[in-house]
């Protein structure tokens, strides 16, 4: 990195400096953490893994596969899961979104049934779903669907039905068709919306599916975590859990860069 | 009349009102007024006394309780390619560059890119923002988003240009510069333009006719001609001091 070092005025130090802070930070808190870490696994009777404990556990995951699959091939299946629920999501979602917010008829016929639909917990799908298609890969991504849904459709319907009239205005000075109004109107203005929409829904996706694999499952972060509780293997446990904290971190950070990529006027001069 | 005074936009007996909680309020009461081809018409009024109103039935963004807009000689309802807007609060639209706002009312008309490229860049150019065209509207200082905003109701080439009150929320030394360029526009490509404002000085130094309309609800007060008036306009000769505080004198206090 380069840093300059011959006359920096005040104003520059300042900024130098607290950008360093803004460095150290994050760095103290993540130091700060193991410390408490070792302070509660140190106990004589612990029953908390240390540190080196899970460090162990993780690589042994590696050499000596669960179920035939390492963590990254866990975590891969569970990201297989809710990649395709989120492409429903993304299309058909974004869809009905769209429609209750650019209709208000859609929004009085679908809006109560969907309301009452989004109040029910994914979870609670469970019995019913797994009574009418059984245990394979479908039931889960259905139930990852049902947990994810609401968000995206509710931020777009939420967006489309907020759009500024004075865009629209200049949509009928130039007399726009209502097809151009929703597509080069509505549409790219609720955009910031929708992507709210796409970060929520996926972050949801996330939970849910870890849920849904603790519950039954051969395979995934989620089973992981339940294969180590049945087996008293708390290592294994926390492997997962922090598996769990990377992956959504990275999932947050990737649906950040894809909005600066598809939304480049969102991103606000200092 | 002469062939120089064409009417081409005539309003007639406009009134408006609007259910405001459990009253109604009066925006405009038989507003009658003609515009003449390529003329440059000024609607003068104290605060907010309906002249938006007047402009957003004009560009059919909004339909009269009663009375008719005639354009052409010819009725019309809603909105019509032959008027274009340049609006008080810009409206630009965030998601699209300064080209892209530009080219909005072609893109929508269905012209193909190459040609529409080429017709907004030209009044891109004109407006004096020729190196901006991948600028974002967040980009760019308001008298700047103002000439996007003047560029994207040139490019469509409407006979009449509606400007409500573009130049209110500038500081006064871009608002002047502005007024120079509006002016300068219009000589280079004529066209009927419908400026709306509540500053009287403006009105004098852009007018070839003023309307002067009263507080609310909207009535023609007076209509001042100010073709005496040799432009470019001295906003300090004596001619344009006489004439300012003579409609000041007749307009009425905003309260």
């Amino acid at each position: 990195m380069e840093q300059k070092t011959v006359h920096m005025s005040a104003a520059e130090l300042r900024e130098q400096r607290l950008k360093v802070l803004y460095r150290i930070l994050p760095i103290v808190s993540l130091l700060l953490l193991v410390a408490l870490w070792l302070l509660a696994s140190s106990g004589a009777n612990s029953n908390f893994p240390t540190p080196q404990a899970v460090w162990e556990r993780t690589v042994r995951l590696f050499t000596n596969p669960v179920k035939k699959l390492t963590l990254i091939g866990h975590s891969l299946v569970s990201l297989r899961r809710i990649g395709l629920a989120l492409i429903f999501d993304w299309t058909a979602g974004i869809a009905f979104g769209v429609l209750l917010g650019w209709c208000p008829r859609a929004r009085a016929f679908f809006g109560p049934l969907f309301n009452a639909f989004r109040a029910v917990p994914p979870l609670a799908w469970i019995p019913l779903i797994t009574l009418w298609f059984g245990a394979g890969e479908f039931p889960k991504v259905l139930i990852v669907i049902f947990g994810s849904l609401a968000s995206i459709v509710v931020n777009t319907q939420a967006g489309l039905s907020s759009v500024d009239k004075m865009y629209l205005d200049v949509g009928t000075v130039f007399n726009a068709t209502p097809k151009q109004r929703l597509f080069k109107i509505a549409i790219p203005a609720s955009l910031d919306a929708i992507f709210a929409g796409v970060r929520t829904s996926t972050s949801a996706a996330w939970m849910v599916v870890l849920a849904a694999e603790m519950l039954g499952a051969d395979s995934g972060v989620g089973f992981l975590i339940s294969r180590g509780m049945d087996s008293i293997d708390m290592p294994l446990v926390l492997t997962g859990m922090i598996a769990i904290g990377i992956v959504g971190a990275i999932l947050a950070i990737i649906t950040q860069i894809a909005e600066r990529l598809i939304c480049p006027w969102t991103r606000k001069r200092k | 009349m002469d062939e120089k005074k064409k009417v081409i936009l005539k309003l007639e007996n406009i009134c408006q009102s609007y259910v405001v909680g459990d009253s109604v309020k009066d925006a405009a009461e038989n507003v009658s007024l003609e515009v003449y081809d390529n003329e440059f018409l000024v609607i003068l009024g104290p605060g907010h006394c309906g002249k938006t109103v007047l402009m957003n039935i004009i560009a059919g963004l909004e339909r009269p309780i009663g009375g008719r807009v005639y354009l052409d000689g010819e009725e019309v309802h809603g909105s019509d390619k032959r008027i274009g807007m340049v609006f008080q609060s810009l409206n630009l639209m965030p998601w699209r560059t300064v080209m892209g706002n530009v080219e909005f009312g072609l893109e929508v008309a269905g012209v193909s890119k190459d040609k529409r490229r080429a017709i907004a860049q030209k009044y891109i150019d004109l407006v004096g923002l020729k190196g901006f065209e991948k600028s974002y509207p967040h980009e760019l200082s308001g008298g700047m988003k103002q000439r996007v905003g003047i560029a994207r109701a040139y490019t469509n080439n409407p006979q009449i240009l509606l400007m409500d009150e573009p130049f209110g929320q500038l500081d006064a030394q871009t608002r002047y510069a502005m007024e120079e360029e509006v002016l300068r526009i219009w000589e280079q490509e004529k066209r009927t333009i419908i400026f709306v404002t509540n500053n009287i000085e403006e009105a004098v130094y852009l007018a070839d006719r003023i309307v002067l309309l009263s507080n609310c609800p909207a009535k023609v007060k007076q209509v001042y001609d100010l073709s005496v008036l040799e432009r470019p306009r001295n906003t300090t000769s004596p001619d344009f001091l006489r004439i300012r505080s003579e409609i000041s004198d007749n307009t009425d206090l905003a309260l």
